[in-house]
């Protein structure tokens, strides 16, 4: 029977043991087996025949057999089992079955124990199972290694030689160090690790994981760890801020913990995320057990699991705006509420989402062994700041002067246009004149010839008489004459299509101002679908290509043409190959040069000649069509469209701003400034079509029109009480699937919260709670002693055994609960026991002791432990005094690298620091404990990264005294070196002075060694 | 799955110890953990050297990132040209789509433009002819690797669940992309083998890596593959000072970390990570000498050199990631993983322009693959010496849009080489149109299996306490290819 035991705790139990007696029957020890079930006896002793266990589990028939899941159960154990019954099934002595599952120690209430003697209590409990196992403590650790231990445990930074020197009582450094603002940085990235900090992450521009500006969560736990908020208020905040205080950003930016969890894909992956982690971090259960069959050795069942899934099926996530900025993309306050306040949670059959089971709805509710305390869930009214982001007074302010601005930035514009005509006007004066006398431009291409043409980008090559473009780019590489054009000119080119990529244009611009915000173009294209010539124009650094300027014309790669276009004002005639192919009336005329150029093509230029057109040349007029307007009164139309435009604008946002007052804050006439509000939109919306209209290419201005006769009668026909308006988009929701865009979504959000997550969080905070404080606890005391008192410390289960100092357990998390569930009384109580101050060195240990426990299960001295990657970097710079202590902000690129502390940086799938990484940095979907591996790239990093050889030399020019050896080893190790340490030193830095003599980089070489010491990356 | 408490503990002090390569006598670790029942085996740590002898010692994955058309590479289907321009539902294989058949597959994301079907078939786009005695047809976009058939199984009857790209972190892992991520096949074979070679990592990388770019999870991140690259000037993170630091000064430096650790080894007798940490020096001093050296090639001959494609643009970078691991197959690296074809969605993936760039992509690998097969061949490493060609998926045989096929999870090819992998057979194989795998399906953890079984080790042996896999999750050895 002893050997089949393991296998029934491993397939049985499950279903039948204490935790649950499917059919009655329970296996988990032998009287009850023979017990049967309650239908049927299983085994008769003796009788194998006929044994409806053996039958079960060798059944060939899937749906008979047991286990139910997995494979079946091996030949030898069904032998063993088979012998057994033929032995008689004897009942083994001393049996004991499977205790209650209620009874687990875990889900016991929290008592505070008695403290079981004098001195610390801390070293009192210690020192109970201490003599059980007969284990003598340590002496305690030098006072320099001890004070170098709490600096790097409290703030994360290892002390100066001065603070080693510190001769002040114990207490008051430790009280000194929980006051620094470097402890809550130092506590905030433990956190981090087990409440999973991801800044976000997806494909490209894509988001799909987590959240834009997260980092305002990460600088909430920094700032609650430093002003000492009590635990139970952070775990409300994190799962409930937005119910708790849904006015107030500083709460509500703590729900990032929820919002980190946001995946785009797919809901139930985005929720069993919050589940799990949920459960993990601060009750200690794996309810994700229970996702698709009941909790395997925990009384949860699957349907609670979905009555936990309940609990967070309202909940979505979206970006709120911040003081200031109205761009969300810029910055943003990310943060969940509950947005779907009747959405129905059914139980998934198997887990499989798309089997839901439909005839039952599931409530929300935690598991039945642990809801005695259970807060009831009741709905919150949300004030309007909450529900219309869009209705705060200092996002109205943004607005407003958002809209002000633009209006002021157009006015200007406009001011400037018409300044600027004026000028033009006068200048096209002179250029009108047809220039006195003849203007003639001949050139051969046989040389460069830089008095005549500047020649700018690359590929221009002279050979065989020609000028050659020979890269195919679309920089506009140009030639552009040095002497202007006069305004009537006749153009003549041979050139050839040498080749190109897809639009192989061949261009010739007149008018070409310097800054190529403006010029006209003629230019042949071979591009394959549509080969022509095309008349364009930039005109205020903008490309136009009218339809009316254009002619299909076969255009081949490897062909010579001669273009011809003549210009007389604003009448432009053109040939090709002398045949006669365009008339066409330029919109306006401003003085300028000649640019020849090849767009993404290569290019011949053989023979080119320019002459003033003489007056008896007769030009051909286009046939109908207006003219295009001159640009610069274009240019003045447009920016007193948009000027008027700005203005409807701002006038919208006043009335916008007085609606949603009215609307939600009880000032004035809610209905008739609603209808104001309707009206001044519609009005802007007019005003934003009037500029289009006026804007528009002469191709499309019958479009334009359409639109804006639309948006005029839509103002017209707007009825008397119409309250349409739309409140300002302030805040956009994560998006619940790829196939939404933020626009799907109200701008203005529930006005009610369901209060689940606020219970929840209740529940999870009550005194009562049995699992919360000692999970806490434990994460903390696993942070300064290097093992935690449970070793699961995600899984405080039933199969989490009863740890054997499960009353120092209960007697850390009573004082904490008691203290208002500060941690800083937490870290005082810890610090200050003699245990915390024991040397870690087995050396000078007892015999006896080391052969007892030598695991130091009984904490008789410190363990050693390595840094965390983010304190070793940290400590490399504190150490060369270049460590930058701003606290807070959006997070930095660990690429660019810079000075400040690792936990502002960026951290995601995708964002990783190297360096960090390679010394086990935090898992970013699940670190309820760092692992310290100890791999040779780690060796790597430390001798040859930057920053290391870098700091090194900075911290060995602080070193000034004359004893460098000494002072090395005490800055880095908190320790003077040993005679053979200082010896080996002594011997090496001679070694190396013969390699080469620079009495700076010596320094500097044995500070880098030191860097490179075990004992620099471990806390001793 | 639960965590286990009780062995939680005894699991990081295991892996600790293990990473560190010590042996560690004192602690009870082993009675510890076999004292936990599991079953009718208990869980022992992998002892670092393989549990029966082993074909192979190494394995060369070689991974095409996005999906390889399998009709058009090595499972060629002349249907596809028979029933061109008609629909799935007008062929005699209507019943290919009947919902039942297509429900195994996990959709990730929701109305994507990707994973769906299309009905309308599209031919072949290329031509092929059989190679070899064995007379296995190959696609002509694939002749180098033809030319070597008889030394490759060809396996045709792949199947995933994924439609999308996360089928890249389900053919590694072999879970789907909704399910947690767990530890890759090279992070198996990482933790259950012993090195060979006391200077180099046992499992590397090579090229783009998208989706998951760790491999250990929970096994730790000392299961992680060493990324490399092919630049002896810079071939791994921080394999040379990023400083002013000679040589010889860096010599002195290390000698002195190892002196100065092993003195303080007096203060701190019997601390394994110190013990740990000296060895970590002693190897990592060692590894920035060799690993560079493995990635420059002056010493490989010219022949050689062309083997693998040097000599022409398209073939060399391939290649040279081939040749490093040929290189560091000779020094005893146990598993060296090179994926192929950049971009989130990997370059093999032609919802357009099939003909185009499957021609383009094929080029870039055939030559070099061939190359590293017959090298290995050459020198007798192929024996010992596992090469894999895998890819996410398959192609649709309809068309998507003109000239692309979609993501086809149904049915798909991957083939294995060397290592006591039989030569000139076909394992298992897809219906006419090439849509199921309907003999001898194989999931994509019966690679893991195979690969794990030819390296002496036992797939149901790979798994720690506190951490469920399924059933499928340990795969099925594919008997038939060995």
């Amino acid at each position: 029977m002893e050997a089949i035991k393991p296998i029934f705790a491993e397939r049985c139990y499950a279903c039948h043991g204490a935790l649950k007696q499917k059919a009655g029957l329970r296996l988990d020890t032998a009287a009850n087996l023979l017990a049967g079930s309650k239908d049927q006896v299983v085994v008769r002793p003796g009788q194998v025949e006929g044994s409806a266990l053996l039958a079960r589990v060798t059944s060939e028939d899937p749906d008979e057999r047991m286990p139910p899941e997995g494979k079946a159960l091996e030949p030898g154990t069904i032998e063993a089992l088979r012998a057994w019954i033929a032995a008689g099934a004897p009942v083994p002595e001393k049996e004991r079955a499977e205790d209650d599952p209620a009874a687990h120690w875990a889900f016991q209430p929290i008592e505070l124990p008695p403290v079981p003697g004098p001195g610390h209590p801390l070293d009192a409990f210690l020192d109970v199972q201490r003599k059980v196992a007969g284990t003598i403590v340590q002496a305690a650790a030098p006072r320099s290694i001890q004070l170098r231990r709490v600096y790097l445990d409290l703030i994360g930074l290892p002390p100066t030689r001065d603070q080693l020197h510190d001769d002040r009582p114990w207490e008051q450094i430790v009280d000194e160090l929980l006051a620094r603002p470097e402890y809550g940085e130092r506590w905030a990235r433990h956190w981090m690790d087990i409440w999973r900090y991801s800044d976000w992450y997806g494909l490209g521009k894509q988001l799909r994981y987590s959240q834009k500006h997260i980092w305002h969560w990460r600088d909430w736990i920094v700032e609650s760890l430093n002003e000492d908020k009590g635990y139970d208020r952070m775990i409300a905040e994190m799962l409930a801020g937005d119910e708790l205080a849904p006015a107030d950003p500083d709460v509500v930016r703590a729900t990032g913990f929820l919002a980190r969890n946001y995946y785009l894909f797919n809901r139930t992956t985005w929720l069993d995320n919050t589940i799990e982690h949920t459960g993990k971090a601060f009750v200690g259960l794996t309810f994700n057990c229970a996702k698709c069959h009941d909790h395997k050795y925990d009384a949860i069942s699957q349907q609670e699991y979905y009555q936990l899934r309940a609990i967070f099926e309202p909940h979505q996530v979206r970006l709120d705006p911040v003081p200031g900025e109205t761009d969300l993309e810029k910055a943003g306050l990310p943060r969940v509420f509950d947005d779907h306040l009747d959405a129905v949670t059914r139980l998934h059959i198997r887990g499989d989402e798309k089997n839901p089971d439909t005839g039952l709805v599931i409530e929300p509710g935690v598991p039945a062994i642990l809801a005695h305390f259970a807060p009831p869930i009741k709905a919150i009214d949300l004030p309007y700041q909450a529900y219309a982001p869009g209705a705060r007074v200092e996002v109205q302010e943004a607005y407003v002067r958002l809209a002000e601005k633009k209006l002021e930035a157009r006015a200007e514009a406009l001011a400037e246009a018409e300044m600027e005509h004026t000028e033009v006007l006068k200048k096209i004066d002179e250029a009108v004149k047809p220039s006195a006398g003849m203007f003639l431009l001949e050139e051969a291409f046989d040389q460069r010839n830089t008095n005549r043409w500047e020649m700018t980008g690359e590929g221009w090559v002279f050979e065989g008489g020609a000028l050659h473009q020979q890269v195919v780019a679309r920089d506009r590489a140009k030639l552009r004459s040095r002497e202007q054009h006069p305004r009537d000119f006749d153009l003549t080119c041979r050139y050839t299509h040498t080749g190109g990529a897809t639009y192989k244009s061949i261009s010739f611009r007149f008018d070409a101002s310097e800054d190529g915000q403006r010029a006209h173009t003629v230019y042949t294209s071979a591009h394959a679908p549509g080969p022509k010539l095309q008349v364009a124009h930039v005109i205020q650094g903008t490309s136009a290509y009218p339809a009316s300027g254009r002619v299909k014309h076969p255009i081949r790669v490897g062909e010579t043409y001669t273009l011809r276009f003549a210009v007389r004002d604003r009448l432009l005639n053109a040939w090709l190959n002398d045949v006669f192919l365009l008339a066409y009336r330029l919109p306006g005329r401003m003085p300028g040069c000649i640019e020849l150029s090849a767009f993404d093509a290569t290019a011949a230029f053989d023979h080119l000649e320019i002459r003033s057109l003489p007056e008896a040349v007769e030009l051909t007029e286009p046939k109908g069509g207006d003219a295009p307007p001159g640009d610069t009164q274009t240019g003045i139309a447009v920016a007193q469209a948009e000027c008027a435009e700005a203005q409807a604008e701002l006038d919208s946002v006043r009335a916008v701003i007085a609606a949603d007052r009215a609307r939600y804050g009880g000032e004035g006439q809610a209905d008739k400034l609603a209808h104001a509000a309707s009206r001044a939109q519609a009005e802007w919306v007019v005003a934003k079509a009037e500029t289009a209209f006026v804007r528009a290419h002469p191709d499309k201005r019958q479009a334009a029109e359409k639109v804006l006769a639309g948006a005029k009668a839509k103002r017209d026909q707007l009825d008397a009480d119409a309250q349409s308006y739309t409140s300002f988009r302030a805040s956009v929701k994560a998006l619940e699937t790829p196939a939404h865009k933020p626009s799907d979504y109200p701008p203005v959000y529930p006005v009610t919260s369901t209060g689940r997550r606020s219970a929840f969080a209740g529940w999870i905070t009550s005194r009562e709670n049995p699992l919360t404080a000692r999970v806490a606890v434990n994460h903390v005391w696993m942070r300064h002693f290097g093992e935690p008192l449970v070793d699961s410390v995600f899984d405080f289960g039933r199969r989490a055994k009863k740890p054997l100092q499960a009353e120092l357990l209960d007697f850390l998390a009573a004082s904490f609960m008691a203290s208002g569930w500060r941690f800083k009384d937490l870290h005082r109580l810890i610090l200050t026991s003699e245990a915390y101050r024991l040397g870690s060195s087995n050396r000078d240990a007892d015999a006896a002791t080391l052969s007892l426990d030598r695991e130091n299960r009984t904490y008789w001295r410190m363990n050693s432990r390595r840094m965390e990657s983010q304190v070793i970097r940290d400590s490399l710079l504190h150490l060369a005094g270049t460590l930058d202590l701003q606290q807070g902000g959006p997070p930095l690129d660990p690429k660019q690298g810079g000075s400040r502390r690792s936990l502002y940086f960026r951290q995601s799938r995708d964002t990783k620091s190297a360096f960090l990484e390679t010394f086990d940095n935090a898992n970013i979907l699940q670190c309820y404990r760092r692992s310290e591996s100890i791999v040779p790239q780690q060796a790597l990093a430390m001798a040859n990264s930057k920053i290391a050889l870098d700091q090194a030399a900075v911290i060995a020019a602080r070193i000034r005294g004359s004893d460098l050896i000494g002072e090395a080893f005490e800055t880095l190790l908190a320790r003077p070196p040993s005679t053979a340490e200082r010896a080996a030193c002594s011997d090496d830095l001679d070694e190396l002075d013969k390699i080469q003599g620079d009495a700076a980089l010596l320094r500097a070489r044995l500070v880098h060694v030191l860097i490179n010491h075990n004992d620099f990356v471990t806390i001793r | 799955m639960s965590m286990d408490p009780q062995l939680h503990y005894a699991i990081q002090r295991r892996r600790f110890l293990q990473q560190t390569g010590l042996g560690f006598g004192g602690l009870a670790l082993q009675g510890m953990l076999a004292g936990e029942g599991r079953g009718a085996e208990a869980w022992t740590p992998p002892s670092g050297s393989p549990e029966k002898v082993p074909a192979a010692k190494s394995v060369i994955w070689l991974f095409m990132r996005g999906g390889v058309s399998h009709m058009e590479s090595f499972d060629m289907k002349p249907a596809l040209n028979h029933y061109a321009g008609k629909t799935i539902s007008e062929t005699p294989y209507a019943y290919v789509q009947e919902s039942e058949r297509l429900k195994r597959v996990r959709v990730v994301v929701v109305n994507d433009a990707n994973g769906q079907q299309r009905n309308t078939i599209y031919p072949l786009q290329v031509g092929s002819r059989p190679y070899g005695e064995s007379g296995i047809e190959v696609s002509d976009w694939f002749p180098h690797t033809g030319s070597c058939i008889d030394d490759i199984a060809v396996i045709r009857s792949m199947w995933t669940t994924d439609d999308n790209h996360g089928a890249q972190v389900q053919f590694h892992s072999g879970r789907h992309m909704l399910d947690p991520r767990t530890p890759t096949i090279g992070a198996w074979v990482d933790y259950g083998l012993g090195s060979l070679n006391e200077n180099l990592p046992q499992f590397i990388s090579m090229g783009p890596r998208f989706f998951d770019r760790s491999d250990g999870h929970y096994l730790g991140p000392a299961h992680d593959a060493v990324q490399l690259k092919i630049d002896p000037k810079n071939p791994l993170d921080f394999a040379r000072p990023q400083g002013d630091m000679t040589a010889a000064e860096q010599r002195l430096g290390f000698g002195l970390v190892g002196r100065l650790n092993h003195l303080a080894a007096g203060q701190y007798p019997d601390d394994p990570a110190l013990e740990a940490r000296i060895k970590s020096y002693e190897l990592g001093f060692r590894m920035q000498a060799s690993v560079p050296d493995i990635v420059d090639f002056d010493k490989e001959s010219e022949a050689t050199r062309t083997l693998y494609g040097f000599d022409r643009k398209e073939t060399r970078p391939f290649g040279q990631q081939l040749l490093a691991a040929r290189r560091f197959v000779e020094k005893g690296v146990r598993f060296i993983q090179i994926m192929h074809g950049g971009g989130a969605a990997g370059a093999w993936d032609q919802h357009s322009k099939l003909k185009e760039k499957h021609s383009e992509l094929s080029l870039q690998v055939d030559r070099p693959i061939a190359g590293l097969v017959k090298d290995l061949k050459q020198r007798g490493l192929l024996d010992q010496t596992l090469v894999v060609f895998a890819t996410e998926f398959g192609r649709t045989p309809g068309s998507q849009g003109a000239d692309g096929r979609d993501h086809h999870p149904y049915g798909f090819s991957v083939w294995m080489a060397g290592g006591g992998i039989k030569g000139g057979v076909v394992e298992g194989a897809t219906d006419e149109l090439g849509f199921h795998a309907v003999e001898n399906p194989h999931y994509v953890t019966d690679i893991h299996a195979t690969i794990l079984h030819q390296l002496g080790l036992r797939p149901d042996r790979m798994f720690i306490p506190g951490y469920k896999r399924l059933e499928m999750d340990f795969g099925t050895v594919i008997d038939g290819i060995l």
